[in-house]
């Protein structure tokens, strides 16, 4: 008998479908993408800008009276690498903007839309916000934005964040150090212990934030890290190690070696040790035979001691055996004395 | 203000100059709507219903639309006597025609005028053919001289079909239930997703649902509706509706066919009910939201 044949709608095109509905779902309205006119895009007058060269530049042609005029050449042949991969690729991440009347007021993609006006392109895709946001928004949208450049460092990603959280803490009338990590991390949206990371080196020791500065040190876990490390000691020889190379799993080492170290120093303050309960006093040793003859001559002569003098007569102290085995047979005594 | 529903699938032969005929007479003949028919395909089928065209002399195998009834030749001599939804493109005029139902107007096509829209550079594309439809039928005097508009598409995701889902409203799918149209749908849900993130939330673009169209007492249709039916999400846009492959959807685009239209045939037929039943759901669906 021939066998029943059944149809399916292939795995790939089911999975496609079902993504496409709830891609459509989740975002319509929320988030337009759109394809809008280079003419219609202005930059933002309250955003402090990094280049001197303008849309109406790049639209116009540069004037030669310009006294910019060297800068802003010089700008825009660094944006025609740019410009050549939009020609060829097009587009790949649509710039930021938001309504502005008939203007689409630049939130985030000033070099691509520039770039694009060389590629010769008359529009460009956008994500499109409908009213002006606030300018945590902004500065939020603008950290999204940015952190996929490649060429982003450390020190800019760092510089962006202080800027969101002094915004942030700002509009809730708090010290920017009392931003919770949980805050932090759905701000920017990123998980909790990177959101940590960023906010102990912000917050950390100035010289670490002096070496990303200096690009002398580009990884955020390291920075972190060797900002945790509180004893300035441990901290120098990490930082060395760091500077020399040494990657993200030695650097631990580092630091919790150079952190057991620092535990034995205080080890005599520290109740709380881990380890077996101590079950007996140490009353340690020493090579010095005057200060153990003090020791034990300042016990013995002690008036609360006086009845246990009779032991002690003919005890001469002249040697660390003698010391010693007075020591320990004035311990013997009281035990037997507190026995009872 | 004038719903807009377009017939789109990029996929040829799943029915879409078909629907937009029904959806057209049904809304004019039976629910007594004012109803605008827009031909965007250059094939121009769906012109050819309701007036008569004619072979292009100029571009073989292209056609053009008849001369319209209100040309005079003597008065309107910066005219040349024809129409077509064509025209938004190159900035001129548009008239449309009166057709055979009362109620009922018609932008037709021109072939090679919407073939040379579609040409234009990917540069130009969006200012001179994407936006172009949706600011003629935003048009104060267009929205509000009718009650319903229909768009019928070229089978391509070409800039046609795009200025048409832009323009729209509502999107209704018409599919067969077989592997190719239903990658076709795929297709056509992905212009739809990304058309509907370049909306405002006060002016959605809706999809109506797939029609499934064509269907046969085959295994394969029934496994691949039941197939979509289930998906997760899909499912709720399959249309409760199917239209099943007759003769008489055919039979009645026939230039002498008699009756003219599926609804002058008794309310008792079966092929009347059951395309009826599908506009009702849809035109329910575009009218009430």
């Amino acid at each position: 008998m021939a066998k029943k044949k059944v149809f399916n709608i292939g795995n790939a095109l089911s999975t496609g479908l079902e993504e496409t509905i709830t891609a459509a779902h989740n975002y319509s309205g929320n988030l337009r993408v759109d394809i809008i006119p280079i003419t219609k895009i202005e930059t933002d007058p309250e955003n402090p800008r990094d280049l001197s060269i303008t849309l109406d530049d790049l639209r116009n042609g540069i004037s030669a009276t310009d006294s910019d005029i060297v800068r802003k050449t010089k700008e825009k042949s660094s944006l025609e690498t740019l410009a050549a991969s939009i020609k060829d690729q097009g587009l790949i991440n649509p710039i930021v903007v938001y309504k502005n009347g008939e203007k689409y007021r630049l939130i985030a993609g000033e070099r691509r839309s520039l770039a694009s006006i060389i590629a010769g392109c008359s529009d460009i895709q956008a994500k499109i916000l409908d009213v002006k946001p606030t300018p945590l928004k902004i500065s939020v949208l603008q950290w999204i934005e940015n952190i996929e450049r490649t060429d982003l460092t450390l020190w800019e990603k760092l510089m962006n964040l202080e800027k969101i959280i002094s915004v942030f803490s700002k509009t809730k009338g708090l010290n920017p150090v009392e931003i919770t990590i949980t805050e932090l991390s759905t701000l920017i949206g990123c998980s909790k212990p990177h959101a940590m990371n960023y906010k102990s080196v912000i917050f950390g020791d100035n010289s670490i934030k002096e070496m990303i500065k200096e690009n002398k040190l580009k990884n955020l876990e390291k920075a972190a890290l060797l900002t945790s490390i509180q004893s300035a000691e441990v901290r120098e020889n990490a930082i060395d190690a760091c500077v020399n190379g040494a990657n993200l799993k030695k650097l631990k080492m580092i630091s919790t070696l150079g952190t057991k170290k620092t535990q034995n120093k205080i080890v005599h303050t520290d109740n709380e040790r881990r380890g077996r309960q101590a079950k007996s006093v140490n009353f340690g040793a020493t090579k010095d035979i005057d200060v153990a003859k003090i020791i034990v001559n300042s016990v013995l002569k002690n008036e609360s001691l006086s009845h246990l003098s009779k032991y002690f007569d003919d005890i001469k102290l002249d040697n660390f055996k003698s010391i010693t085995d007075t020591f320990k047979l004035l311990i013997k005594k009281l035990e037997e004395l507190h026995a009872k | 203000m004038a719903k807009i529903i377009v017939n789109a699938t990029h996929k040829g032969g799943e029915g879409k100059t078909t629907n937009s005929i029904m959806l057209a007479e049904y809304a004019a003949l039976i629910l007594g709507l004012k109803v605008l028919v827009i031909d965007m395909d250059p094939q121009a089928n769906f012109s050819g219903r309701y007036i008569p065209m004619e072979y292009d002399p100029a571009n073989k195998g292209g056609k053009i639309p008849s001369l319209h009834p209100d040309y005079n030749p003597d008065e309107d001599l910066n005219w040349d006597g024809r129409s077509t939804i064509a025209n938004i493109f190159f900035g001129e005029e548009v008239i449309p025609y009166p057709t055979s139902i009362p109620n009922l107007e018609l932008l037709p096509s021109h072939s090679s005028k919407l073939q040379d829209a579609e040409a234009v550079t990917k540069n130009e594309v969006l200012e001179k053919v994407h936006v172009q439809l949706k600011r003629f039928l935003d048009l104060p005097d267009v929205k509000k001289a009718y009650d319903i508009i229909i768009i019928d598409t070229p089978p391509s995701k070409g800039p046609l079909t795009i200025a048409a889902i832009k323009a729209s409203s509502h999107i209704v799918v018409p599919s067969q239930m077989e592997q190719f149209s239903i990658e076709g749908i795929y297709g056509m849900l992905q212009l739809w997703k990304q058309e509907s993130y370049s909306r405002t939330k006060d002016n959605p673009i809706n999809l109506v649902g797939i029609l499934p169209n064509q269907v046969r007492d085959i295994k394969l249709h029934k496994h691949f509706l039941a197939g979509l039916s289930k998906m997760n999400g899909v499912g709720d846009y399959i249309m409760p509706h199917l239209i099943k492959k007759r003769a008489i959807y055919t039979e009645i685009l026939v230039e002498e066919a008699s009756p003219k239209s599926i609804f002058d045939l008794p309310e008792k037929n079966v092929a009347r009910k059951e395309y009826e039943s599908a506009c009702s759901y849809i035109m329910e669906k575009v009218l009430n939201g």
